[in-house]
């Protein structure tokens, strides 16, 4: 059996989580990081990068690099119009239609940038497995998670990113739900609990109840638009308005600023004080400093009371939903990395008037509990069960432009609604149906999902027909629409024209696209790994080369002209790493690695030798 | 649909075509969850009689434990035809608890599914009974007074007060018809465990929609008086 992993798809980080014999565990790379920053960068000679490598080039190219993709997804090209300036990269679309980011010289829609994330995913964890000594250790299914507030639209598009991934999507699954999971191991009391996720780009509350290991959501709310990004760029707009006109012009410059606001909102998470130091992109070296000042917690407070304070309200209407008051609340669980920030533990604190928890990593909890509900659905353990519920209202537009509400919002999912439609003129075949999420009045207020055709109704006098359209939302909250018609029982055919997503053809289309790529994606993968493995030697023996000892070792221990032959071996590395190739590369590093075994060795010994006259020493 | 109809339609499983009584969900022959086709209603999917009284704590255990039985997560290896049945059953299963847990819900959905017409949200006053018609009046035009007196510029704090002295005696009415609405309850449960003939049964039915009628009436009525009060 392939393995079948949970996926955190962020806004700012993806991870990926694994349940083993042991119990779940964040996937890592060598050096111990289990965050993919979801960021994707295309180099100029055609190569996709993926997480730290295409983070550090938000900084050195920046027109070439996307980051917070997460809010795209689902999204059409009118409605990010106002946002597009924020974005360093270049947003396009017709009117009505499918939004796409620009990518270097490509022009790719959010699922597909998404995409590139998973499947830097999937090939980390398949790394693990194999480095395991894993027999198999294919990963072809996941359980990924979205925000609690998510609508179709933007489900949707994440199911298809993770199939242009290769991954069958086992199940989309709450972010806060998830997050409950991952808490729940340990306590399987009843009891009722809210789940406060304020990530990234998105915030999401969800009130549960626990009993007998069923994890039943009662109300859920949130806002698919609020999340650390809106206190970096607050804090941007801080530093520009201070720097003067014209300061935001550069891209390069734009995200060495963001680089140092968030750098500056971090540590304010453990001091009381801090600096924001914007480095001069343009000027490399110590002393190019763009623009510094100092920020204290309470001015940082201050500017971004605002924000925390708009997570407030859905939290109260979740309650209100749930028919429960905050002192009947449990207990209070936070999740997402915004919830490192001491103002918002202390209104989490003063609205449920207890400590939250914070055990778990707030930034990997979520997809523990994706791990572990991908686990539930291939084990056969009914230890656990999900019942998550529906965010939004579905419903479909009436006579005048009002909306008629068939599903309400916070029903537990799966869950269905009928609705009885008819014909207006004689012998009419076809009727049209616009279906909407939302909870406004106003069909223009809420999101529209689609429009559908119902065809092949039989000719017969105006009103005669009962045609029964059947709304279906299945357990990953994605609506599916069948119809027929009750006088003849025939069933109906249904085109679904999404409004702003992606047709099952061009799915599968990105997917051999990404086939035909997939050859070409695991040469530059491996191109990377080698660029990585040659950059750790140099490192390496760079520092040897600096050590102060080195003279005095050179003299005594090492051979005439072995110093000279590392260094052009050094030389010769450093100039490969600048190329594309890889066979150079990988023999460089081989040369490099054997000509510096010695000199490491001899530098070893002396050190021990050091260590222990300082012991005697010590000693005596 | 009469009760003595239902025991004896059956369903037959896809699987192995077994005959099954409407109430179960899985075959008695092959073990396999049952394609939702013919079935009983809300209550005699929960194995519940059609009463209007539920322990809604026993309602709540009953959920969860055929969630467990149910849910598309325990589906996901199985063949088509059950993770399709197992999506079927779970979504009814979670319209049904939707209804059952409301008592006003549970209580419309018996009328329906005993074959009265449904509780019209929005309906014609002349339906009313005479006095509650009088109350309804008195209300709706004190309503339209307070709207006018505060489109004239009156102080708030006289129409608030104003308001809520309208409303008093709507919302005594209200208060009364909860109480009718127990009593009636009560005795529909009372006739259904004595097998009452089915002309009683279906009086205490007609009584029951007719307050129900008058209570979302009256409901709406004192959602308006709050809206205008919440402007006030």
């Amino acid at each position: 059996m392939s393995k079948v992993v949970g996926i955190d798809l962020g806004t700012t980080n993806s991870l990926v989580a694994f349940v083993g014999k042991n119990g779940p565990f964040v996937i890592r790379d060598a050096s111990g990081d289990g965050l993919v920053p979801s960021v994707v960068s295309l180099g100029r000679d055609d190569v996709v990068y993926v997480g730290r490598e295409a983070e550090r080039r938000l900084l050195t190219d920046p027109l070439r690099t996307v980051y917070s993709i997460k809010r795209f997804m689902g999204r059409g090209a009118d409605d990010v119009r106002d946002e597009a300036s924020l974005f360093p990269f270049r947003l396009h679309g017709e009117t009505g239609g499918v939004l796409r980011v620009g990518l270097g010289d490509r022009e790719l829609t959010p699922p597909e940038i998404s995409a590139f994330i998973l499947r830097e995913l999937k090939w980390r964890a398949e790394k693990s497995f194999r480095e395991q000594g894993e027999f198999d250790f294919e990963v072809d299914r996941a359980v990924i998670t979205v925000p609690a507030y998510f609508n179709d639209a933007q489900r949707t598009a994440t199911r298809d990113a993770g199939r242009i991934a290769g991954l069958e999507v086992l199940r989309i699954i709450n972010e806060p739900t998830a997050a409950s999971l991952a808490y729940g191991l340990d306590q399987r009391k009843a009891g009722t609990i809210a789940v406060y996720d304020f990530g990234g780009g998105t915030f999401d509350i969800s009130i549960l109840r626990v009993e007998d290991g069923v994890f039943q959501v009662l109300a859920t709310h949130g806002d698919t638009h609020l999340g650390g990004d809106d206190i970096d760029q607050l804090l941007v707009a801080l530093v520009l308005g201070e720097m003067g006109a014209g300061a935001s012009a550069d891209p390069r410059r734009l995200q060495a600023i963001r680089h140092a606001v968030i750098q500056a909102k971090w540590d304010l998470s453990e001091r009381d004080d801090t600096e924001i130091c914007v480095a001069n992109p343009e000027a490399a070296g110590a002393g190019a400093v763009l623009f510094r000042r100092r920020l204290s917690r309470e001015e940082f407070e201050r500017i971004i009371r605002p924000v925390v304070d708009r997570t407030l309200e859905p939290c109260r209407q979740a309650l209100a939903d749930a028919g429960l008051d905050a002192s009947q609340i449990d207990e209070a669980v936070l999740v997402g990395g915004s919830t490192r920030i001491p103002l918002v533990r202390r209104s989490v604190q003063d609205l449920f008037g207890r400590p939250p928890h914070a055990e778990l990593n707030p930034d990997e909890v979520v997809a523990v509990g994706a791990a572990i509900q991908a686990n539930i659905m291939v084990s056969g353990s009914r230890d656990m069960l999900l019942l998550d519920v529906t965010p939004l209202s579905l419903g479909i537009e009436t006579m005048g432009g009002a909306m008629s509400k068939i599903i309400l919002r916070n029903s537990t999912i799966p869950a269905s609604g009928t609705e009885m439609f008819t014909t207006f003129v004689d012998n009419q075949t076809a009727v049209d149906i616009h279906v909407l999420q939302g909870e406004r009045e106003l069909v223009s207020d809420n999101r529209s999902l689609a429009r559908f055709k119902l065809r092949g109704i039989p000719p017969m006098p105006a009103g005669l027909p009962r045609i029964q359209v059947r709304f279906q939302i299945d357990a990953n909250g994605i609506l599916s629409v069948s119809a027929r018609e009750l006088r003849t029982a025939i069933e109906q055919t249904i085109e679904v024209k999404p409004s702003y997503g992606l047709t099952d053809e061009e799915v599968e289309r990105m997917l051999l696209e990404s086939f035909e790529h997939a050859e070409a994606d695991v040469e530059a993968r491996v191109l990377i790994e080698a660029r990585n493995e040659a950059g750790t030697v140099v490192r390496a023996t760079e520092r040897s080369l600096r050590n102060p000892d080195l003279a005095a070792a050179a003299e005594t221990d090492l051979a005439p002209g072995e110093l000279a032959a590392i260094e052009s071996a050094l030389a010769d590395l450093a100039s490969a790493m600048k190329s594309s190739d890889r066979a150079t590369l990988e023999a460089k590093t081989k040369v490099l690695n054997d000509v510096t075994r010695h000199l490491a060795e001899v530098m070893m010994n002396r050190g021990v030798r050091a260590a222990l006259a300082g012991k005697n020493v010590d000693g005596v | 649909m009469s009760s003595d109809i239902r025991t004896l339609t059956l369903q037959s499983c896809r699987h192995c075509g077994a005959g099954a009584p409407t109430e179960v969900h899985f075959c008695p022959q092959c073990d396999r969850i049952l394609t939702l086709t013919r079935h009983g209603d809300y209550f005699s999917f929960f194995g519940l009689p059609r009463k209007l009284t539920i322990d809604l704590a026993d309602l709540e255990q009953r959920f969860r434990r055929l969630s467990r039985q149910f849910h598309p997560d325990y589906f996901y290896t199985a063949t088509v035809p059950e993770r399709l049945a197992s999506l079927e059953r779970a979504s009814y299963l979670n319209d049904a608890y939707r209804v059952l847990k409301q008592p006003l819900d549970r209580a419309e959905y018996l009328l329906k599914i005993e074959g009265l017409p449904t509780v019209g949200r929005h309906q014609d006053a002349n339906e009313l009974p005479a006095g509650v018609l009088e109350e309804v009046f008195a209300l709706s035009e004190e309503l339209d007074d307070i709207r006018a007196a505060r489109e004239a510029g009156a102080a708030p704090e006289a129409l608030s007060a104003r308001i809520d002295a309208a409303r008093r005696p709507v919302e005594d009415r209200a208060a009364r018809q909860e109480a009718q609405l127990e009593l009636l309850f009560q005795r529909w449960d009372k006739q259904l465990d004595e097998e009452a003939p089915p002309d009683v049964r279906r009086a205490t039915l007609e009584s029951l929609r007719s307050l129900l009628q008058e209570r979302s009436y009256i409901a709406n009525l004192i959602a308006a008086a709050n809206r205008e009060g919440g402007q006030s």
